[in-house]
């Protein structure tokens, strides 16, 4: 072996697909942007809301904006003292040694700020009167809760919809296919009649169905509905990618090591499978985001006071010139599908040597 | 005599063809139909054979890669076919295979290092190290270093694929080598270096191997034993010196006759076989060879020829049979006559030069 040789790394499909994605400005883009996007719905308590980051009360740290996640986050010395929710002038009132970080924006997703909560200024402006301004950056709803801080804290919605929903429609899929794959016989008949069934099944019209007869509808069970009937594609790719592998001469030779059905499932075929089985799924994700979209614009979104993009365009219905109601979640759930969309493309190209050999 | 490491009797792999919406079985592809042959340990038989006849899927078989119809293999004493889950595991250490396209036999998304460790763990041999080791050792056996173990098999070249290929079937210290037209993807300049490292190893690691191939001379060379098929059957079997010399079946004939000579002074006549080989699905009744066979007599469409066997060299032909009995049990006799029939009532033309 020549020098070059042995001093070269060597790079496995893997780091192959991601040298060829990291040159394709758009689908990096998108990438970037989806990143940021998980950014800001991990730190959404940080970004909007009226609860400090961290503050000082009468001699301990605390993290009151965990309360954004989980209610029962929120250190409970608060509600002890009375503070009611509004932090500026309580922690000042009653520790004046206190000290606090306070979000990026001074705005409440679940209800308006009032007048004089942040010293000095205004209580959010209500009805059609909340345009965007400098307080308010997206504007405010009827109740004048701040557009910016919801859209904010609905990002985490938008993110686990599609990602929840699409990893439990991955899993399943990919069982259902493999094993009908690689079985063929009796087992292909029973899990391809199995899938064409679940296909047949209206999503939107089960949620609905599911979301009346249920006693808490939650965002999970939202989630849930669309992973069980999302994953037919995935299955009938799947099980087309192991009918073709389990010809394969390597499989073959595992065969002739020794190995037994689950090594050779999980360890020659599902590697050399996943990559065209990640692009339906990378679709899939934009899509389910679109239909919890779709269910909130309808009114059957997540209950209050979590608030999804969708529902936000839901409150643009009983105002159409409130603008703002639009178009901010408007642009919000176009991009974040757009970006899906095109992180799918992007991992299709990068990863089909068919289309790789064509762009030669 | 001792018993043979690999015995095979009467074996027979039919793939079912389906029809219809309920994919009901109608016929059967006879791929292999009745083959027998035995090879002692250290020895190596050469299969041989056109496209289609079924050589591949003997090899396949033996290992159970394909599952078998009929017929028994033995190996070492121990029934393959029978073998249950703990047992099979158990021989395939024993018996392994290299294939034809070293493009599609290595798993383009494994390291060389877990194509080889993969047989090691599976048949728990040896520790962490020791199982490096074993690597290391297969490798450099194959003419490869261990620098190869952090690499992809689509770093490699064809041949040195091939050598991979190779180092995986012997790091588990196989008896028995299946070797499926293991040089007929390669380049011609490298064909000559993976038939010597074949040949090495065998004399090195005391190797039995079953050689299918359809180059004849290679198979000349590495083989002692040559079993020439036909359709899913033996027609000849004799040992690889005496075949090439006194080939006694008139598919054999047919066969050496398209190999190209290295003396072109030499004037050959080549024996062109009319028509295309029949349907393994409906193969033809009597001599399966008679539909192309100019030596084709009454008998053979109705009969199957039995082996006639001269010390030896065996064969399946009604036609070489008399010839054997009218030289009195000289094979070389009935060689040369066969040849001249052949010459005779072949559409033979002179090969151009």
């Amino acid at each position: 072996m020549t020098d070059s040789q042995s001093r070269h790394q060597s790079r496995g499909f893997w780091a192959e697909a991601w040298a060829r994605f990291r040159r394709k400005p758009l689908a990096m883009a998108a990438l970037v942007f989806v990143t940021l996007l998980a950014a800001v719905a991990l730190l959404a308590p940080a970004i909007a809301g009226t609860k400090p980051v961290l503050c000082r009360y009468k001699g301990r740290i605390y993290a009151p904006c965990l309360g954004y996640f989980d209610r029962r986050l929120e250190p409970t010395i608060f509600a002890k003292d009375r503070f009611r929710g509004t932090y500026p002038k309580n922690l000042a009132e009653k520790d004046p040694d206190s000290w606090a970080i306070w979000p990026l924006v001074f705005q409440d997703p679940h209800r308006a700020v009032r007048e004089n909560e942040w010293p000095g200024r205004p209580a959010n402006p209500a009805k059609d009167e909340g345009r965007p301004n400098r307080i308010n950056l997206f504007g405010t709803d009827q109740y004048g809760v701040d557009v910016f801080a919801k859209m904010v804290h609905g990002t985490t919605i938008a993110l686990l919809v599609g990602v929840v929903s699409m990893g439990l429609a991955g899993t399943i899929g990919i069982i259902v296919g493999a094993v009908g794959g690689y079985f063929g016989g009796w087992v292909d008949m029973l899990t391809s009649r199995v899938t064409e069934i679940v296909m047949c099944v209206p999503t939107l019209v089960l949620i609905l169905a599911v979301i009346a007869i249920v006693e808490k509808p939650t965002i999970w069970k939202t989630m849930a509905i669309i992973g069980a009937t999302g994953w037919t594609g995935i299955a009938r790719l799947t099980r087309g990618e192991f009918l073709r592998l389990r010809q394969s001469e390597f499989v073959t030779a595992a065969r002739a090591t020794g190995a037994g059905p689950v090594r050779i499932m999980l360890r020659h075929i599902l590697p050399n499978a996943l990559a065209p089985v990640l692009v339906p799924i990378t679709f899939g994700i934009a899509s389910a985001i679109l239909t919890e979209s779709s269910l909130s614009f309808l009114g059957f979104g997540p209950p209050p006071p979590a608030a999804s993009w969708g529902s936000l365009l839901n409150d643009a219905r009983s105002n159409l010139s409130m603008w703002w109601l639009v178009v901010f979640p408007g642009v919000a759930i176009f991009l974040t599908v757009l970006a899906y969309n095109l992180i799918g493309e992007g991992l299709q190209e990068v990863t089909d040597p068919r289309l790789r050999e064509a762009r030669k | 005599m001792t018993s043979p490491l690999i015995d095979v009797a009467g074996l027979q792999t039919y793939f079912p063809v389906r029809k219809g919406l309920l994919r009901r079985v109608v016929g059967a592809v006879r791929a292999v139909d009745g083959v027998s042959f035995s090879i002692q340990k250290g020895r190596t038989l050469g299969l041989v054979g056109e496209s289609g006849c079924g050589k591949t899927t003997v090899g396949r078989s033996l290992l159970r890669l394909v599952e078998p119809t009929g017929g028994s293999v033995r190996f070492d004493g121990r029934d393959v076919l029978a073998a249950g889950g703990a047992e099979m595991r158990g021989l395939r250490r024993r018996m392994q295979i290299v294939f034809q396209d070293p493009y599609g036999s290595l798993n383009p998304r494994m390291k060389v290092r877990a194509i080889l460790e993969e047989g090691l763990v599976i048949h728990r041999l040896g520790s962490a190290a020791e199982r490096l080791e074993r690597m290391t050792r297969a490798l450099a056996r194959t003419g490869l270093t261990a620098a190869a173990l952090d690499r992809y098999p689509h770093e490699f070249s064809g041949g040195q694929r091939q050598r991979i290929a190779i180092a995986r079937a012997i790091v588990i210290e196989p008896d028995f080598l299946v070797l499926d037209e293991p040089i007929s993807a390669l380049d011609v300049s490298i064909q000559a270096q993976v038939v010597n490292l074949l040949v090495e190893l065998r004399e090195q690691l005391g190797l039995t191997y079953l050689f299918i191939s359809h180059d004849l001379s290679v198979v000349e060379y590495v083989s002692d034993d040559v079993a020439v098929m036909y359709l899913g059957r033996i027609v000849e079997q004799a040992p690889a010196t005496r075949l090439y010399a006194e080939p006694l079946h008139p598919y054999t004939l047919a066969l050496f006759s398209a190999v190209p000579s290295v003396e072109p002074d030499r004037r050959r006549r080549r024996i062109v076989l009319t028509g295309d080989v029949p349907s393994p699905a409906r193969p033809p009744a009597g001599c399966r060879f008679h539909p192309r066979c100019p030596l084709a007599e009454q008998v053979c469409r109705q009969a199957e020829p039995p082996a006639t066997v001269v010390d030896g060299h065996a064969v399946h032909c009604h036609v070489a049979a008399r010839e054997v009995e009218q030289a009195g049990g000289d094979a070389v006799a009935a060689a040369a006559r066969m040849a001249v029939l052949m010459a005779a009532n072949g559409s033979a033309v002179a090969m151009p030069t």
